[in-house]
């Protein structure tokens, strides 16, 4: 099983860091979720644990080794990726995108054995898209979209999955639609799992560790129950959150809040 | 994990209907081949053609096939074929439907050292016009790295959108540069610049294709072995980097086959516009995204795309001739604006 670990993080870009010195594991075999505001280095964070941004100080490490001295394709084969803003060309069907995913398994003019037919047949099948396979994916809703980009990602056949905010512009059924089968992967493939959402309450209800940033640093991770306080939702979100417990995972969720500051 | 079959019936309807597509191309290639041999002052039968492929023709039949049409028509597929493989190699890594060889500075490049060639020989008659393809093709690669260096970024590397800016700033300065050029030329030597310009199969010896086929024999295996590179590099940066794509070097070795195979093309063809943009574009309508059957449908509609431009361009008004580059032109502008009316919506 792959290990991932952030040691004393600076990423940014020439002279103003949006990332510094920051150091978290996140735990083999679980979901973590990155939360914080808008702007406080959560996707900038997960770009470099993606290795498309260069850290300025210190290191990701997968497996004990530095990100940015393995070989890319080598990184390939253990971390997927899902970026926010992944577009596909026009005219593309659903099986050949998923059959992307197995790039970094295949040599030359990349024509398909039958262990990546294997791979791709079961991303299919497990992100319930069988009656789409030949379909073009500019045919497709906005959630059997991202389950495409999902079943891509898994065609890939890694340990580590990263995701940026993959529940953006979905309907709330559709959320919890892909964040049930991230779940689902979790659960029964025993997949790590690293995301960005926006939904504190979703990412309360769904990791086992929960990361919170502002301003570049981390400021609090551990368990849902130590990250979702009160006190925590106050520093790092400047809100006055009424909290509550989810009847579904028993974790914290924030009921309602009220800005901090203009309560006082 | 269970057995599953590899391939649903409606992929194997796919794999069937892209060979149908590929056979279709090549047959209708074989038919303008026939007809654009038949095509000339001279009328032949296609009996007499054929007999005379074969070698039962007689001297001047001989002639007229093998040493006017025949090269020809060889240097007009294979030019349509650089034009098209080089276009779809473009839109594939800069993800834009309307990048085209000519946005590299390609044409303008080429178009700019045989002008200065011109106005430093000024009888076309007295000057070696085997340079002229030599330089047209120095013309566009350096064209080519002054814009890759321009729009190289430290940190960044090149990213296909300023590429493309910086392209077509470029080609567009050049333009300019040449206008002025324009005004040194004699009205013959002006002619002879403005219909290489427009892109005439002019160059139609052996010679010819001996310079332009190497080329294509090297580059066109070389980039069908990079089908699947090209397929991630259409995706998102990010997700292709996510695959582990090393994106900066494959564009880099990408972008070099691509100003190869139109550099060669351009300088025995001139300024031929459109085939570059609009065969891949076709292919793509025709076959999907995936390059691995998109190469070669584009190197083959580009073949035949050329091959019938210059036959109609012989063809129509008998015995002068149309430059191939104005009736693909005039062929390709509808589509190219119904491309943009499509892309408006």
């Amino acid at each position: 099983m792959t290990v991932l670990e952030i040691e004393h993080v600076a990423i940014g870009y020439s002279s103003t860091l949006i990332v510094d010195d920051l150091s978290v594991t996140i735990p083999k075999g679980q979901i973590s979720t990155i939360i914080g505001p808008n702007g406080c280095g959560k996707s900038t964070l997960l770009k470099a644990v993606a290795r498309v941004l260069k850290t300025q100080e210190g290191a990701v490490y997968l497996d004990g080794k530095a990100i940015h001295q393995l070989k890319t394709k080598e990184v390939a084969k253990r971390m997927a990726i899902l970026p926010q803003t992944a577009t596909a060309p026009g005219g593309l069907t659903v099986f050949e995108l998923v059959s992307y995913g197995r790039f970094p398994h295949q040599t030359g003019f990349g024509t398909l054995r039958k262990e990546d037919y294997e791979y791709i047949h079961w991303a299919i099948d497990v992100t319930g898209l069988k009656e789409f396979s030949d379909r073009p994916i500019e045919a497709l809703s906005g959630g059997q979209r991202q389950r495409v980009w999902i079943a891509m990602a898994l065609a890939q056949g890694t340990d580590i999955l990263v995701l940026d905010e993959p529940t953006t512009y979905l309907d709330l059924a559709h959320q919890l639609d892909v964040l049930l089968l991230l779940q689902k992967l979790n659960k029964e493939e025993g997949r790590t799992i690293v995301m960005v959402l926006h939904d504190l309450n979703h990412a309360s209800r769904f990791s086992h560790f929960m990361i919170a940033m502002k301003n570049g640093q981390l400021i609090v991770n551990g368990h849902p129950n130590e990250v979702m306080t009160k006190e925590n939702l106050q520093t790092v979100f400047h809100i006055d959150a009424e909290m509550a417990i989810c009847p579904y995972s028993a974790n914290p969720i924030c009921l309602s809040y009220q800005l901090y500051e203009r309560d006082k | 994990m269970s057995h599953h079959a590899f391939l649903t019936a409606s992929q194997q309807k796919t794999r069937k209907k892209h060979f149908i597509i590929l056979g279709t191309l090549i047959v209708l290639i074989l038919i303008t081949f026939v007809i654009s041999m038949n095509t000339g002052v001279i009328k032949l039968t296609p009996l007499e053609v054929l007999r005379t492929l074969f070698g039962q023709g007689d001297a001047q039949q001989q002639l007229i096939l093998f040493e006017f049409r025949l090269p020809r028509i060889v240097v007009a597929i294979l030019v349509g074929m650089g034009l098209a493989s080089s276009g779809a190699i473009l839109q594939g890594i800069s993800r834009n439907a309307l990048a085209d060889p000519g946005i590299l500075g390609i044409n303008a490049g080429a178009g700019l050292m045989v002008m200065l060639f011109i106005s430093f020989f000024p009888s076309t008659a007295a000057a070696p016009v085997y340079l002229l393809p030599v330089l047209a093709f120095i013309g566009s690669g350096m064209t080519a790295i002054i814009i890759y260096a321009l729009s190289y970024k430290r940190h960044e590397g090149i990213t296909p959108m300023r590429l493309l800016l910086t392209g077509i700033a470029v080609a567009a300065g050049i333009s300019s540069a040449m206008i002025v050029l324009t005004l040194r030329l004699t009205p013959e030597n002006y002619q002879f610049v403005a219909t290489w310009l427009a892109g005439s199969i002019w160059g139609s010896n052996w010679k010819f294709v001996l310079s332009l086929l190497p080329w294509l024999i090297i580059l066109l295996p070389f980039i069908y072995s990079k089908s699947r590179i090209l397929n991630v590099l259409n995706l998102d940066e990010l997700t292709a980097i996510g695959l582990g794509a090393s994106i900066e070097k494959e564009r880099r070795w990408l972008l070099a086959a691509s100003v190869g195979l139109a550099g060669a093309s351009v300088s025995v063809s001139g300024g031929i516009g459109f085939v570059g943009l609009i065969a891949p574009h076709l292919a793509r309508q025709l076959v999907g995204a995936k390059h691995q059957i998109l190469l070669p449908v584009s190197a083959l509609l580009g073949g035949l795309l050329v091959l019938l431009a210059d036959t109609i361009g012989r063809s129509i008004l008998e015995p002068s001739e149309i430059p191939a580059g104005i009736v693909v032109a005039v062929l390709g502008a509808p589509y190219f604006l119904y491309l943009l009316a499509r892309l408006k919506e």
